[in-house]
């Protein structure tokens, strides 16, 4: 930590320095002008530039401007530049004699966003028609009319190269986001976040969900909720995402992923301006599953003396018991309510411009009695200093609080509880001490439990803060220092009350016996996390001669994280105490804390010929302490290029250009390294320590680490066509991708005889190729009346090479058979199958039950197939396994089409993800403890007796189903009512979202994960949540 | 011009030398919540902690060698059944036969679970050596050797050749032998403590309840058994004093596995039946006092019998061996040698008992004639079974025995894939 502190003393002295450099003034003349749209009002918020000097500033409200000069008397560029809005470069003539110099200009719409100014990748800026690799970028408007508060519910279909999955349908539930496929099979696969050049915390944090009950020691995956879930969409400016490797060596290897930057809204000079919007949010279940209605079961009654439940499993039961049938889905479910409400002020003049913003989102979960609620606080300053030197400053407060249910990973989830049990219980009836009461006689937890006594809930406050300094000492030159922090504390409570009836001890029951030492259970977790990060840059522009330019930047960036986590729980619960001291057993509690730096150097040439092409080249040199010494210098370099053929002077002149105004062609290539792939101290080979018997145990790791381990490198080649055709009417926006990570860090499995179940080193790669395009279109462009459209299609092909071990089968919380394979997708399904016929239907032997196939297997793909002379499955020979399913989708598109029409705006969003397998484990689980449609058609005699039984445990490819779907994920109907007295703008909008999905899903909803943000888990319906379906009322106005 | 771009230059490297001025942050954090292994293996206090460890991986929870050791016995010998069909491995020993095959997890979790223990054993019995307290490094080297010898008793138990050490690529030698390393290893941990008797200071700091001179006796009685030293086995059997427990304990924080897993569940395994998973004519009397101590009866819920015995609450200690086990070594031993009056007498020692340390007691009337060898070794197979309900030894038994192969589902283990795809060295899996 001394360190540490060494580290900032030094910087701040350095920056102290340079504050002082900052010294005489010179002879200013004042430039003024109006910046102002189409429609002859003013542009806020555009960016007025000198060319090739190093003066600045931003429009306020009117759209005017202002700045200061020192400049000498001459021929100069203006440059002005605004989100939507082409950049347009004016000369003007500079005469320090007059007063000031007068410039007015009107800009023009860019529908295509070429002249966006993209500052991912690069500190100096550059538009988007110039870049050498592909960013996208999705305005702040786009992100608030879908009828969601979290930021990556609402990136959702909007970026090319992107899966964005909600994992989990609680209001709290986790999103991951894959950029062009996974980037790592051992460590996380989100991409790094920044907000306003903070590197912000997406980990995903487990203060509740606490106990190895819920999943033993087998892989549950990365569950719950992930942090992003603190940051309020209405903040947003824009954001940018990057999808490879290839173009920013700035982030260097923490990009490994991709980078997603997050813009927050800044202020503009003028009279303050604010802003509001309410909303009244309304979600329900958009579909449940239909349920078992035989009349009778096999077998004794569902309850009492001589219960027996599961009855479908137990086909020597041949007698059956009439039986009512319950439909548990009305009990657990509701319809919920929830409010976003926010409010902002912004405003500032010449030299200080803010905005500050307040908001308060509450929203029920569609399970009963769950909720999740955000209080956010944030304040965005800049502050001219003089002519040279900037500042700004953000600071954002977040409260999050959910109040939840078990993870569905538990039987005593909500989902989960109704998925075990047959739907022949009154859950309702109670004792004559008024408790409820068994389930059956297999010590289930009775759903009303987990509804209406099981507590658990979690709290994160969170400090986000960060500012930086520009610094222009001469001209052409920029300094730059930045710094950010992202501090949190979380923490999760959890309260299962003792249970009154016989509950599992594996549930946290008490058995039949009632055991007080074991009934119920608390806990209360606690994670701390900071995070510092540090920039800083130089860059050096100016014109080798009059067609080349060159920007050249040289910058260090360190960052530094420390984690502590804690947990204390126990269980045998004394009645009424909600807290750990009321628990008779402690159980072991957990004290973990890891502290990790990275930190690297890089330099960046740039050099622009004319319009044409643009060339940059950058290497950085990067090191972790997650890695060994010797691996602390680990280069990476990058290099990309864009030609403007439709820049020619023939082209422009020829014909063609009226049918295609614009052609760009790019090419990028990058390396970057996985430096956080491992754990703080993976490498290391200790003993840890648990209670044993009132004694100290020590335990060797399972896995034996290579100490010398190195960070997996990535290699990414991307090429990049972009057309515009019609003067820009249509664009087209295509890449091309070939993304290699070698050296992948993989907990392979090693021979037990060698002490050890694992290794962690470097072996192999894995590869995603693919492409992504991107066509926008406007087939109606009037005064009053505009028609747009985008489409999005994604195609990745992901693929493990010389892993160097045939087959990985994973041993999973949900049961799934999920493999790595030679040269197949991450994460397939790998399993026993039917045997089918040559027309397809299924083999049955003579008692007429489907048979899985079986053979003699010579690896893991490889199997011949033997069946007896009637056709069925050779008895003797062993089941054969192959690949039975696979998650990764085919293909992901989106279409979005958007109408306006005078004040009225309507659009729709349709998201596709298609050719993608679930293992949708609670279907099967259904079948079995009988309270699905096959279950019924057992007992009902469609089926022979023991039917189900016969494949339920040995054929994996029961459970595999198809979880292809397009879905109506948003829509939304505007109407701007103008301008009431002094309230400008009051606007209306009706919301939907996920209100429909066409697919042929056997369960509630195929888009969510039971392995929450996992890498490698993937397509898992284990008691997840179904997303709900969700409308939203929306005021807003501005004062 | 070039004058020019040389000037320009040097702004650039004075921005650089500024920018990089800024020096490295610290990179070497050290884990506060480990120790390293060199800190374990040097300090008496380390290695104990390992050898708790030992008892630890041997004994807690659904990976633990005594959870497998018992399931997997149990369900492939008749002993078990599966209550829930959703327990894949489980259903899969019960199937028997091909349905046990490579990937087989239980498997997989026992054998992974016993070379573990042996690769911690052999560091805490090696660096033991070296510590100054010698009456210490004994006990340290006893407790550790137990561990070590029940583990590769396990291996050897299940599978027709054993690992013949711990390393990359190690060689396997028959499961015979694998019985002979693990009376060596006990043999050399009982001259250790032959030198230096075991310390007062030692015996505290492990968990209380293994009896270590009387356990390596008795467990070097079983495997001189199991590899057919009959006279060694007797020898060692003699030895062993029956009056003392020897057990593995357990408390509300360390369950007992099989309550944990199965007992308090119901979901999993639960015995047969009242016949113990005996064949017609060897079932239990059914007024022997042993079938209701291993099983209980639930007259209202399915399935009618449940665990009882060693498995029967969360605090059960469950025995090393019984001292029945003991009885039925000298019985076994005097009938293989064709001295049918004394294998007679320590086999009525056991039938008759009314009394036992742990309650295992059978109260039967004695056998008066016992007629044939076999007919004695068939009775003491039965009352093996019997008084040895689920302590994991009754698949060695069957086939010692000679029981047919109708009445076991596996005789002897296919080698997990785990090791057999790093390790060239993996012998061909048995049919059967």
């Amino acid at each position: 930590m001394l360190t540490i502190k060494h580290c900032f003393l030094r910087s701040s002295m350095t920056m102290m320095v340079l504050l002082f450099i900052v010294s005489s003034t010179f002879a200013q003349q004042l430039i003024k002008g109006i910046v102002s749209d189409k429609d002859g009002l003013g542009v806020p918020g555009a960016t007025v530039q000198i060319k090739n000097h190093n003066l600045a500033t931003i429009t306020n409200l009117d759209g005017s401007f202002q700045i200061n000069s020192s400049l000498a008397s001459g021929n100069y560029v203006l440059s002005i530049s605004g989100i939507s809005y082409k950049t347009l470069e004016k000369s003007f003539v500079l005469d320090n004699n007059s007063v000031q110099t007068e410039i007015n200009v009107t800009m023009e719409d860019d529908i295509t966003g070429l002249d966006e100014v993209i500052v991912t990748g690069n500190l100096a800026g550059t538009t988007r028609k110039q870049l050498g690799s592909f960013i996208s970028t999705v305005k702040g408007d786009q992100l608030t009319r879908g009828a969601t508060g979290n930021v990556l519910g609402a990136l959702q279909g909007k970026t090319p190269g992107a899966q964005i999955i909600q994992n989990n349908g609680d209001p709290g539930g986790g999103f991951s986001v894959r950029l062009r496929g996974i980037s790592s099979i051992s460590s996380s696969s989100e991409p790094l976040y920044i907000v306003d050049g903070i590197i912000i915390n997406n980990a995903t944090n487990r203060v509740t969900n606490t106990s190895s009950n819920y999943d033993g020691s087998t892989f549950v995956g990365t569950i719950g909720q992930n942090r992003l879930a603190d940051i309020n969409p209405a903040d947003i400016d824009h954001i940018e995402v990057l999808n490879g490797a290839a173009a920013a060596a700035i982030y260097g290897s923490r990009a490994n992923a991709g980078v997603i930057q997050i813009f927050t809204k800044r202020g503009a000079a003028g009279a303050p301006v604010v802003s509001f919007n309410t909303s009244a949010i309304f979600s329900s279940l958009r579909k449940s599953v239909p349920v078992n209605h035989s009349p009778t079961k096999f077998g004794g009654p569902a309850d009492g003396p001589g219960a027996v439940t599961q009855d479908i499993l137990l086909p020597a039961l041949t007698t059956t018991t009439p039986v009512t049938r319950y439909d548990y889905n009305d009990y657990i479910f509701r319809p919920a309510m929830g409010t976003d409400n926010n409010v902002s002020v912004s405003g500032g003049n010449d030299k200080t411009k803010y905005f500050a913003s307040a908001s308060y989102m509450k929203n029920e979960g569609i399970i009963k009695n769950t909720d999740s609620r955000r209080y956010g606080f944030r304040v965005n300053l800049d502050q001219t200093i003089t002519s040279k030197l900037n500042f700004n400053l953000g600071l954002n407060y977040t409260n999050s609080l959910s109040n939840e249910k078990p993870d569905g990973n538990s039987f005593f989830s909500p989902m989960n509880s109704i998925n075990i049990i047959g739907n022949i219980h009154d859950l309702w009836t109670r004792d004559a001490l008024g408790n409820i009461k068994a389930i059956g006689e297999r010590g289930r937890v009775n759903p009303v439990s987990i509804i209406e006594d099981i507590k658990q809930n979690q709290q994160t406050n969170r400090i986000i803060t960060g500012g930086g300094l520009k610094f222009r000492p001469i001209q052409g030159l920029s300094l730059d220092y930045s710094f950010g922090i992202d501090n949190y504390g979380q923490v999760g409570q959890t309260f299962i009350p003792p249970f009154a009836y016989n509950v599992s001890d594996g549930f946290f029951g008490g058995g039949a016996a009632l055991d007080p030492t074991r009934n119920g259970y608390a806990s209360t977790a606690t994670n701390n996390f900071f995070q510092i990060n540090q920039d800083v840059s130089a860059t050096y522009q100016f014109n080798i001669n009059q067609d080349l330019f060159s920007t050249s930047q040289v910058g260090y960036s360190g960052q530094y994280e420390k984690n502590t986590y804690s947990l204390l729980q126990g269980r045998g619960m004394a009645p009424f105490v909600q807290t750990v001291n009321g628990a008779s057993t402690l159980l072991q509690g957990v004290d973990d804390r890891s502290e990790l730096s990275v930190s690297g150097y890089f330099a960046q040439q740039s050099l622009k010929y004319k319009s044409l092409l643009n060339l940059t080249g950058a290497v950085r040199v990067d090191g972790s302490s997650v890695f060994g010494p010797d691996q602390r210098n680990q280069k990476y370099y990058k290099a990309s290029a864009s030609y403007l053929i439709s820049e020619h002077a023939f082209w422009k002149g020829s014909s063609l250009s009226k049918i295609i105004n614009f052609a760009k062609l790019r090419v990028a290539y990058g390396q970057s390294g996985n430096l956080t792939g491992i754990g703080a101290y993976s490498r290391f080979n200790a003993y840890s320590s648990n209670s044993f018997l009132s004694r100290t145990a020590l335990l060797s790791s399972g896995t034996l680490a290579n100490t010398n381990v190195k960070p997996e490198r990535q290699n990414e080649l991307e090429f990049g066509v972009e057309l515009g055709f019609l003067n820009d009417r249509i664009n087209l926006v295509t890449n091309i991708y070939n993304k290699k990570v070698s050296d992948l860090l993989i907990n392979r499995f090693i021979a037990p005889t060698t002490g050890f179940s694992s290794l962690l080193d470097n072996f192999g790669s894995l590869e995603n190729k693919g492409y992504e395009v991107m066509l926008t279109a406007q087939p109606v462009r009037s005064k009053n009346l505009t028609w747009s459209l985008t489409g999005i299609y994604n195609h990745n092909r992901n693929k493990a090479v010389k892993i160097g071990q045939a087959l990985t089968l994973l041993s999973t919380n949900q049961g799934a058979p999920v493999a790595i394979i030679e040269g197949q997708p991450i994460g397939v399904f790998y399993g026993a199958f039917f045997a089918r016929d040559a027309s397809g239907n299924l083999v049955k032997n003579a008692s007429g039950y489907p048979q899985g196939e079986r053979g003699i297997q010579t690896s893991a793909l490889v199997y011949s197939i033997t069946r007896d002379g009637s056709g069925v499955p050779v008895q003797s020979n062993p089941l054969i396994r192959k690949i039975i399913g696979d998650p990764n989708p085919d293909y992901t598109a989106s279409i979005v089409s958007e109408l306006s029409w005078k004040k009225l705006n309507f659009r729709v969003q349709l998201d596709a993800v298609q050719g993608a397998e679930v293992f949708n484990a609670d279907w099967r689980t259904r079948q079995g403890v009988g309270n699905g449609l096959e279950a019924e058609k057992e007992q009902t005699g469609v089926y022979p007796r023991g039917y189900i039984n016969s494949f339920y445990g040995t054929v994996e490819e029961w459970r595999i189903d198809d979880g292809s779907f397009v879905k109506l994920r948003e829509v939304s109907l505007g109407y701007n009512f103008g301008n009431l007295g002094k309230v400008r703008d009051i606007g209306l909008t009706l919301s939907g979202r996920n209100l429909i999905s066409w697919d042929n899903y056997k369960g509630y909803d195929p888009e969510v994960n039971a392995g929450g943000q996992s890498t490698i888990l993937r397509g898992i319906d284990f008691g997840s949540v179904p997303i709900p379906k969700t409308f939203s009322v929306a005021l807003s106005a501005k004062f | 011009m070039k004058k020019y771009i040389s000037a320009k230059a040097s702004i650039i490297l004075i921005a650089s030398t500024l920018t990089f001025s800024f020096i490295q942050c610290k990179k070497d954090f050290v884990d506060p919540t480990r120790a390293t292994e060199a800190q374990v293996l040097s300090n008496s206090k380390g290695l104990t902690g390992i050898a708790v460890g030992l008892q630890r991986v041997h004994t807690l929870g659904r990976g633990s060698s005594l959870y497998n050791l018992v399931t997997i016995n149990g369900l492939l010998t008749n002993e078990l059944f599966v209550v829930n069909s959703g327990n894949t491995s489980e259903v899969q020993l019960a199937s028997g036969g091909t349905a046990v095959d490579g990937n087989h997890t239980m498997l997989t979790t026992f054998w992974t679970s016993n070379n573990k223990v042996i690769y911690d054993a052999n560091l805490v019995i090696d660096n033991a050596k070296s510590l100054s307290d010698q009456s210490y490094a004994s006990g340290l080297i006893a407790y550790a050797s137990i561990f070590k010898a029940l583990s590769i008793g396990n291996l050897s138990q299940f599978w027709e050749k054993v690992p013949a050490g711990i390393g990359t690529g190690i060689t396997f030698i028959d499961r015979i032998e694998g019985f002979k390393q693990a009376i060596a290893t006990l043999n050399a941990a009982q001259s250790a403590i032959g030198t230096n008797p075991i310390s007062a200071t030692f015996t505290s700091s492990i968990p209380a309840g293994i009896d270590i001179p009387n356990t390596i006796n008795a467990l070097k009685a079983r495997f001189y058994l199991y590899s057919g030293q009959l006279p060694e086995a007797l020898a060692a059997a003699n030895l062993v004093d029956v009056t003392k427990k020897s057990t593995f304990n357990f408390d509300a924080l360390s369950l007992n596995p099989l309550f944990e897993v199965a007992t308090s569940t119901n979901n999993v395994v639960q015995p047969k039946d009242s016949t113990l998973g005996l064949v017609a004519n060897l079932a239990p009397a059914t007024n022997d006092p042993r079938v209701a101590f291993y099983t209980s009866i639930n007259a209202s819920i399915l399935p009618r019998f449940r665990i009882n015995g060693f498995g029967s609450a969360a605090a059960t200690a469950f025995p090393v061996y019984l001292p029945g086990e003991i009885n039925l070594i000298k019985a076994e031993v005097y009938a293989r040698q064709n001295d049918t009056t004394n294998g007679k007498l320590w086999l009525n020692n056991v039938i008759t008992k009314t009394t036992d340390p742990f309650n295992v007691f059978a109260n039967q009337p004695a056998i008066t004639s016992v007629g044939s060898q076999a007919n004695l070794l068939e009775q003491i197979y039965r009352h093996r079974c019997i008084e040895l309900f689920m302590s994991g030894q009754k698949l060695e038994d069957m086939r010692r025995f000679g029981r047919p192969t109708s009445e076991r589902k596996r005789n002897l283990m296919p080698y997990p894939l785990r090791e057999r795809d790093n390790n060239s060295n993996t012998p061909a899996d048995p049919t059967f």
